[in-house]
């Protein structure tokens, strides 16, 4: 930019010969610079001004149409009823497998007192004290009286009870809104469902949070607003559930157990259709944890999943599935059974002697030890532990329930022979009956691995193989012979070819050396029907006896058989398993003349 | 163009000045002042003696002080800027340091005949001592950074005092008000641009990374950032107010209830009926016919500051002229951008509707300043 000189000498030089002012040049030309710097401000203002105007014009466009479109709009109240403070109530209902209610909320309401706007205390307290009859009086106006200026006097309460304070007519009683997790099926599914309780507390809600079972695993599902209120839906089947409860609850009772547990397992899905624990409780009114005895004969321990137990003989069908997967024997190899076996300071006995020699059949179907033992060290030591991995006895199981993870099985410290000839028929390693069924489903289905799921699920799962299709059918052979004759006799249902292998183990002492000889737990594990497999069962009891033929029983054949065949017995129908009947021999008809 | 350089003589003088004072203004002040008393009346349930009596005498106390501002020459107030912004920002750190002490948490200081806002003081001298910076600042100056430093100083303390109380809503029209004043002085556009980038990469990096391991917030503070966003997720807590103020502008509709028929605002429904949510009262009475003539109301006030400042040559008297303009407008944008459920709830009032003391009077002592402007400008 050139700029004029505010005395260009030239001018003012012209000007003095003229006689003018030379001043009046400089005057001049300092009005023109601040002309042309006024007007420079002034357009760049401009084009200031004009962005501001078109985002006044925006800002009341946009006003504008707003107020159109609201004032077009038709009034109507907001639908949701949420709550008022930032404590959200809301959690999804948990249905089962055909979208049967397990566990919903119920709107209910708090009472709250505010001392201060109380009109007569004591006459409040007395009236409160005929509609609550566990309330006390004295209490109530001690606390009315004192200093506080709130107080909860019961979290929850009926429509009528409310009714019943509000006509009690004093304004400083006061409702809360409340949603209370109800369990319309009561003491069905407990032990899966866990339970809910209060969470953070407000006077126009509280937060319902999960405390155990499947209400805690998917606390943050459940209570999370963007599912909009869908529902979580387990794999189990409420009609199955109840059925097995029932037949359990008979059964503990005939066998005088102190627990029992009941597994109905999908082969191919690994959906568990029905899990029960007995004793159980009420989700409804969860109990607190018990001070006094052993956490696992509380009714909140869940034996199926939380229980580790020594499963005795049900564990020989994996020693004598390992050996023909090995190629070492089939099923009519012949198996040394003399007796008793002696291994260094350690004597093996069977129940009874079976003689010299049994083939692989016969060792499972009656059940001798000494067989088992004598595959297990054909086997060795190496290849079963990685055998027992693969079948899951290594690991919690991954089931979707809060108390999996803290039941790992329990191995031996040091895995000597010794271990692998007793772990061969079930002792020595201590495993939740999940993990038994999980392990049968997976040896039995065609021998593909499944994991345990309580959520439904849309297909079967494609896990990693265990054993082969043969050694697979091969097995479910040799257990319809236990139930055909073997020791599981009772187990027999018509029509549905069941096939199933009994475990009677002794109850290791509490603190420690040595087992009871009057203590069992009795497990029957079982598979059917055999020739299409569909559904694992396993029945456990806890310290069964029961008297027949005048001698006390406790071995399972006895106890934990008939209580399984009655469960499937009244099961199979209801998970849609038609009994495939025989067609009757034809009976000739005698002609008589009389 | 400085006052030094301009013949003050052709200034009017005296009581003179009474005829050269920018009336429209004052007429459509007078008018949206009037809609508010009646609006007042309406929410009191047909009393004059709740709200709209109190309103009118400071209307009228307000009306004087604004002729009393017109008659001082504009150049008075530009010395004054710097004291009178120095005088607000002590009053602000005063309610900062006793208001929590002596008084709870209180925003005001009591006068006696009224409670003063020191905030509200300070949306005026604000835009005062901008203007006074730029006309002070060569104006080749102006986008140098150390010149742009001074004034983001002179707006950010006083924003940061009005978080701290907290005021959400006056420091947002603190921060956009003083802004705009600097973009109107000529401040480089590159000055802008930046700060929009950064606010608006901050927002992105924000929402971008929820849900990652490097999420920059906690997951409740998300949780409330979408409940400030968007209330309707919570029509009985935060969103309360604008869903109770939607179904009033709904129920209006076209042509509204009639005077004194609305039920919405009527029966207690809304908590801040007769202030911030004073605008729902009148669209549900006079539906959208009467909030349109209310906004026409404003426009035709803002397009006459904008006339007047536009044919001032006076580099003050137009930047405080269009800054007043501005902050006017800010408040009852944002104000009925938050009742329609535009904008979240801030707490900004409709201005010279909303029942309120000092904003009232601080609005009207602003406009007094503009006729100042207006009566004193180089002819």
């Amino acid at each position: 930019m050139t700029r004029i000189p505010l005395r260009p000498l030239a001018r003012i030089l012209q000007a003095r010969e003229k006689g003018e002012n030379p001043d009046a040049i400089e005057k001049e030309n300092i009005r023109q610079r601040h002309e042309e710097m006024r007007d420079k401000a002034r357009r760049r203002a401009e084009g200031r001004l004009l962005v501001l105007g078109v985002a006044f014009v925006c800002a009341f466009a946009v006003v504008g149409l707003r107020m159109g479109a609201i004032a077009a709009s038709e009034p109507r109240e907001p639908r949701a009823a949420a709550s008022g403070s930032e404590i959200l109530a809301q959690r999804s209902d948990i249905v089962d497998r055909n979208g049967k209610v397990l566990a919903t909320n119920l709107f209910t309401h708090s009472l709250y007192a505010q001392p201060p706007v109380m009109i007569d205390k004591e006459r409040a307290a007395r009236e409160l004290v005929k509609i609550f009859p566990d309330l006390k009086e004295e209490r109530l106006v001690k606390d009315f009286t004192g200093k506080r200026k709130f107080l909860w006097i019961k979290k929850k309460i009926s429509p009528e009870q409310m009714q019943a304070v509000h006509d009690i007519g004093d304004p400083g009683l006061m409702f809360g809104p409340r949603e209370m997790r109800l369990y319309p099926n009561g003491r069905l599914a407990a032990h899966i469902l866990g339970g809910a309780s209060f969470g953070r507390e407000g006077v126009h809600s509280a937060e319902v949070v999960g405390v155990a079972g499947v209400e805690k695993v998917f606390d943050d599902y459940l209570r999370d607003p963007a599912n909009e209120g869908a529902p979580l839906q387990l794999s189990i089947d409420l009609t199955v559930q109840a059925a097995m409860r029932h037949v359990l609850e008979g059964g503990m009772k005939l066998m005088q157990a102190k627990g029992a547990t009941g597994i109905i397992l999908d082969v191919h899905t690994g959906e568990i259709m029905a899990m029960a624990s007995l004793p159980d409780f009420d989700p409804n009114n969860r109990p607190r944890p018990a001070v006094e005895g052993a956490a696992s004969d509380s009714p909140l321990f869940n034996r199926a999943v939380q229980g580790l137990y020594e499963l005795g003989s049900t564990f020989k069908i994996f020693t004598v599935a390992q050996a023909m997967e090995e190629g070492l024997v089939n099923p009519s190899t012949m198996v040394d059974t003399k007796g008793p076996m002696t291994w260094g300071r350690f004597r093996i006995r069977d129940f009874k002697n079976y003689g010299p020699e049994l083939s692989v059949t016969d060792v499972i179907v009656k059940s001798s030890n000494i067989g088992t033992a004598r595959m297990a060290l054909m086997v060795g030591t190496p290849r079963q532990q990685d055998f027992m991995k693969k079948l899951g006895f290594f690991d919690p199981t991954e089931v979707e329930l809060v108390e999996a993870p803290g039941a790992k099985p329990l191995l031996p410290k040091k895995w000597s022979d010794i271990s692998t000839m007793t772990i061969s028929y079930g002792h020595g390693l201590s495993a939740s009956p999940l993990h038994l069924a999980a392990a049968y489903a997976s040896v039995l289905n065609g021998g593909t691995r499944i994991t345990p799921t309580i959520l439904r699920q849309e297909g079967p799962q494609r896990g990693e193989r265990v054993v082969s299709e043969q050694t697979s059918a091969a097995l479910r052979d040799m257990l319809r012979q236990v139930v055909v004759r073997g020791t599981a006799s009772f187990g027999e249902v018509p029509g549905y070819f069941v096939g199933g292998k009994t475990g009677t183990a002794d109850k290791p002492k509490e603190n420690g050396g040595g087992y009871y000889k009057d203590r069992v737990i009795a497990t029957f594990a079982s598979v059917f029907p055999t020739n299409d497999p569909k559904y694992v069962v396993i029945v456990t009891l806890d310290e069964p006896k029961t008297h027949a033929l005048g001698e006390e029983r406790r071995t399972a054949g006895w106890t934990a058989v008939p209580v399984a065949a009655e469960l499937i017995e009244r099961t199979a129908p209801l998970l849609g398993v038609r009994p495939q009947i025989a067609p009757l021999p034809e009976v000739g008809i005698t002609l008589t003349s009389n | 163009m400085s006052y030094l350089e301009y013949n003050v003589k052709t200034v009017p003088t005296g009581l003179k000045k009474v005829l050269y004072l920018n009336w429209p203004v004052v007429v459509l002040l007078a008018a949206v002042c009037s809609v508010g008393f009646l609006m007042l009346y309406s929410v009191a349930g047909g009393t004059l003696s709740t709200w709209a009596e109190p309103q009118m005498k400071r209307f009228a106390l307000g009306l004087a002080v604004m002729f009393a501002i017109a008659m001082v020459p504009i150049w008075f107030w530009r010395n004054m800027a710097g004291l009178a912004y120095g005088i607000s920002l002590l009053l602000l750190l005063y309610v900062e340091f006793f208001g929590s002490v002596g008084m709870g948490a209180q925003r005001w200081i009591n006068l006696g005949f009224m409670r003063l806002q020191p905030s509200e003081l300070m949306k005026i001298t604000l835009v005062m001592i901008l203007a006074a910076y730029y006309d002070w600042l060569d104006i080749k100056k102006v986008s140098r950074p150390l010149y742009v430093a001074i004034p983001v100083v002179l707006i950010l303390v006083p924003t940061a005092l009005v978080l701290r109380q907290p005021d959400l809503g006056t420091s947002v029209l603190l921060l956009v008000g003083g802004a705009t004043v600097m973009f109107l002085a000529g401040v480089s556009w590159w000055y802008f641009g930046a700060v929009l980038a950064m606010v608006g990469g901050l927002i992105f990096a924000v929402f971008h990374f929820r849900g990652t391991p490097y999420q920059l917030l906690k997951d409740y503070q998300y949780r409330r950032i979408d409940t400030f966003l968007d209330p309707s997720s919570d029509p009985l807590g935060a969103g309360y107010h604008i869903t109770q103020s939607k179904i009033a502008l709904g129920s209006g509709g076209w042509t509204g209830r009639g005077f004194m028929q609305g039920t919405q605002s009527r029966l207690n429904f809304l908590p801040e009926k007769h202030t911030d949510f004073i605008f729902t009262t009148l669209a549900e009475e006079f539906g959208f016919v009467g909030g349109m003539t209310l906004l026409a109301l404003y426009t035709l006030i803002l397009l006459f500051c904008v006339a007047s400042a536009l044919s001032n040559r006076d580099r003050f008297s137009s930047l405080l002229t269009l800054g007043i303009a501005t902050t006017f407008f800010l408040f009852f944008a944002v104000n009925m951008s938050m009742v329609m459920g535009l904008a979240p709830v801030v707490g900004v009032p409709l201005p010279l509707v909303s029942y309120g003391g000092s904003a009232m009077l601080v609005l009207l002592a602003a406009f007094g300043l503009v006729q100042s402007a207006h009566v004193h400008r180089p002819r």
